[in-house]
């Protein structure tokens, strides 16, 4: 639908597309006898930046009546011309207001969006004692910009592109040519703009559309909400996506790995960064381990406590009338359920649910006989464990459900086929051509270099293989 | 996602395919030749060793099984021969199975358990039966190092307790060595369970030899293990089944610690599921070979196989023994002839295609 060069009439059709309240127009008389019409979305148009930028110098305008000349006296930096009626109507739904006068070739859009954001502070998902402290914010330009001023070089392409029929939400495709991988490249943009949901209200909307399995419970995208991460990820060849409106970015392809390594890692000497890097990979295992061994031990298999050991848990289970896997289940519940309340509820009355969670809950539960110390003292070193590697916890926390579940039914064996199953799917799972498991299975030596093992930078000459970069070497 | 790396071959070769001769076979060999069990087993190997290097040598022509005997005999004739080695897997399949099923009902647990509990086995069975061969390889590649560490912390908290003057004199059984290897031929079967992989494997120069060289050293591992559970158990091996979870509790550390050696036997026996599977996904490798791969082939290859051998175990649940008997007394010959004559018999096949 073309503007017809009639203000009231196209006036009256962009109108009719935006049947909004919220979506005013403002008129004004130039000294040249042209009048002048702004249509603005109220809530999201800077309107002081739109008295400046358009009404005061248009003011004294007396000029032909085409958009190039009065756009020559406007002191807008973004200012862009359209005569497809659906665009402007677009541009005013995200805050560019339109400009309208008779006999026009083409309106005008003045980028005067009001944008509301919050400060760029440490994210709570990242935090970290030394190294940046800067995290993703909601805006998608502020958080652009954060990734350009860490890779100063032409290279670094942003792809802009709208998702999301109704939402039309602004998403950033980051990766530096010539070192990510085209096909990858091409592949995630493929699929962004195959994208067919209406609204788009965070990253992760998009995270489902980017893996191979989406079915799956095991993750296959990287997730990060800091732009040295970010930008060092894009560094090693992979693509980054930011949406607007949302602090997580996500990162292609994604490798198990990532999530063992935190940014501090490097920060710190190499070698405390590998024993770092070992418990949090150990915490991991025993967080989703423990309770299902307990179980199976006590159900199957009492040979694998040692004796004294074995004497004392069976002191403390000798009165309890839950089974052990129902009593580690129940105990496992609860705190789940405290996890996820201590989350969501108001900080007010965090300290008081604390209270209640651990204290009357857990000590009351264990003096009434409801439950055994040991139990509440493995859940609690598994949930503790499982926050040593705080970006796989979705995954974890139901692995370990399910470790349980095979445990209390099957007992030790139960653990071993659950794990095998675990195995494979892991080792199955493949996004953009690049296992998830790797360097480790399959086996890459080199990219072992930052695996579990973290070497010193100077030996980290090449970026790793498995993610086939066409510029390979990092280090010269 | 479709093929095995050399570097997966050889880790396979190296150190899971030892693992399916610590369960059972120890007691088996020094029942038959006692303190030389040593020698049988090298004999065996020697043999099994020599079936690999014909085996990874037909790899070197990229062709699958059922394509190389296609070529050399005809479409009917390989299918035939892909059905045949099939049929001999499941039958291979009976041993491992039986043997990862007591192992279970003694390892894992204090009071003997319900057969049922065995039966997730066969579930996770079907579900790996379907997967691409390519997964294995990743699998071995997480799991050989695993292994590999885990029968080296056994065989060090073992060695203290081994006595390994036990095993002389050598060569005391005489020709018992050799009736010794042929009825342990049941164990010695990597040299087919290969030949479903080619056409799979990329072949590298020289892999051939590498593998019959990482063979060598899986099979020094076991002969290792054998003296070492000849030394602890002497005279009452032969009732010494699942040895390889017995050997090391005797470790001083262990009283104080608890079972620590459960950690190794558990990964240990997490390996064994993937390996005592091995015949079953052999077949279900030759069949997709021979008759397609699409899922819905798959589903079925892996539920026919896996409900066969399931009711087979059901049916001589309680006749192992007699089975058993049978398999390594009268039958002992099928194994060496699928295991060791028929990849070196595959050998001069191009050579006849060369001269048509």
């Amino acid at each position: 639908m073309q503007i017809s060069g009639d203000k009231t009439r196209d006036l009256k059709a962009l109108k009719a597309m935006l049947p909004a309240e919220d979506i005013l127009t403002f008129d004004f008389l130039a000294e040249g006898g042209i009048r002048f019409t702004v249509l603005f979305a109220d809530p999201v148009t800077d309107k002081e930046l739109l008295g400046t930028l358009v009404v005061r110098p248009l003011l004294h305008y007396s000029g032909e009546r085409t958009a190039k000349a009065v756009g020559e006296r406007l002191a807008s930096p973004e200012l862009r011309s359209f005569n497809d009626l659906r665009e402007l109507a677009a541009e005013v739904l995200t805050g560019n207001p339109v400009l309208l006068w008779e006999g026009m070739d083409e309106a005008l859009v003045v980028g005067t969006k009001k944008v509301f954001v919050r400060a760029v502070m440490e994210p709570p998902t990242g935090v970290t004692v030394k190294g940046p402290r800067e995290g993703f914010i909601e805006d998608i330009k502020i958080n652009t910009s954060m990734v350009r001023r860490r890779l100063k070089t032409g290279e670094l392409k942003i792809k802009f592109m709208k998702v999301g029929r109704r939402s039309k939400t602004f998403v950033a495709l980051c990766y530096l040519e010539g070192t990510a991988r085209r096909e990858v490249v091409e592949g995630i943009e493929r699929r962004l703009k195959e994208i067919e949901i209406d609204v788009v209200p965070d990253s992760s909307y998009l995270a489902d559309f980017l893996c191979s399995r989406p079915h799956a419970l095991i993750k296959q995208v990287g997730t990060t909400e800091k732009p040295d991460v970010f930008a060092a990820k894009l560094a090693e060849g992979r693509v980054g996506v930011l949406a607007d409106g949302s602090p997580i970015a996500l990162t292609l392809p994604y490798l198990f790995a990532e999530d063992l390594q935190a940014g501090e890692d490097y920060f710190v000497p190499s070698v405390r960064a590998t024993l770092t890097r070992i418990l949090r990979l150990l915490a991991m295992l025993a967080a989703m381990y423990l309770p299902a061994f307990y179980v199976a031990a006590q159900l199957f298999k009492l040979q694998l406590f040692p004796v004294k050991l074995l004497l004392t848990i069976a002191g403390s289970i000798q009165d309890i009338p839950l089974s052990p896997s129902l009593e580690m289940l129940l105990v496992l519940l609860m705190l789940e359920v405290l996890n996820e309340a201590s989350i969501r509820m108001p900080r007010y009355v965090g300290m008081a649910l604390s209270v209640v969670g651990a204290l009357v809950l857990g000590e009351t539960a264990v003096r009434a006989g409801f439950f055994s110390t040991p139990a509440i003292i493995i859940v609690a070193f598994s949930a503790i464990g499982l926050y040593a590697v705080p970006d796989l916890i979705e995954v974890t926390s139901v692995v370990r459900l399910f470790l349980l579940l095979a445990a209390g039914s099957l007992g030790t064996y139960g653990i071993v086929l659950a794990t095998a199953f675990i195995l494979v799917e892991l080792v199955a799972t493949e996004n953009y051509g690049v296992p998830l498991m790797a360097p480790f299975s399959p086996m890459i030596l080199r990219d072992m270099k930052d695996g579990v093992v973290k070497f010193s930078v100077r030996a980290l000459k090449y970026r790793p293989r498995v993610l086939n970069s066409a510029n390979k070497r990092r280090l010269k | 996602m479709n093929r095995i790396a050399p570097r997966q071959l050889l880790l396979f070769l190296a150190c899971l395919a030892p693992l399916l001769k610590l369960v059972l076979l120890p007691a088996r060999l020094s029942a038959e030749v006692k303190n030389d069990l040593w020698l049988s087993a090298l004999l065996s190997l020697a043999v099994e060793t020599l079936a690999v290097f014909a085996a990874v040598l037909l790899a070197k022509r990229g062709l699958s099984f059922f394509e190389l005997l296609r070529r050399a005999i005809g479409k009917w004739a390989a299918y035939l021969g892909c059905v045949l080695l099939a049929l001999f897997f499941l039958f291979a399949a009976y041993i491992p199975l039986f043997e990862q099923k007591l192992m279970v009902q003694s390892v894992f647990y204090d009071t003997l358990p319900s057969d049922l509990l065995f039966a997730p086995f066969f579930l996770l069975s079907v579900y790996l039966c379907m997967k691409p061969l390519g997964c294995f390889g990743r699998v071995f590649d997480l799991l050989a190092p695993l292994s590999a560490a885990a029968f080296l912390f056994l065989v060090l908290f073992s060695l203290g307790e081994a006595d390994f003057t036990a095993l002389a004199p050598v060569g005391i059984s005489g020709t018992g060595i050799f009736s010794g290897a042929l009825h342990t031929t049941p164990w010695f079967l990597d040299g087919a369970l290969l030949l479903p992989f080619l056409g799979k494997i990329d072949y590298q120069r020289g892999l051939a030899w590498k593998s019959a060289l990482a063979h060598g050293i899986g099979g020094m591992a076991v002969l290792l293990f054998f003296a070492l559970f000849y030394g602890i158990f002497q005279d009452i091996s032969p009732v010494q089944f699942f040895a390889f979870s017995k050997t090391a509790k005797y470790f001083p550390a262990i009283e104080l610690l608890g079972r620590i050696d459960y950690v190794f036997i558990y990964a240990m026996a997490l390996a064994m599921v993937f390996t005592s599977l091995l015949p079953l996904l052999s077949a279900a490798e030759l069949l997709k070979s021979a008759f397609g791969e699409s899922k819905a082939k798959c589903l079925v290859y892996s539920l026919v196989l896996n409900g066969t051998i399931a009711a087979l175990s059901s049916v001589f649940s309680f006749s192992f023994p007699a089975a058993e008997k049978l398999i390594t007394g009268t039958l002992f010959w099928v194994f060496p002839l699928f295991a060791v004559l028929l990849p070196l018999a595959l050998l001069p096949l191009r050579e006849e295609r060369r001269l048509k």
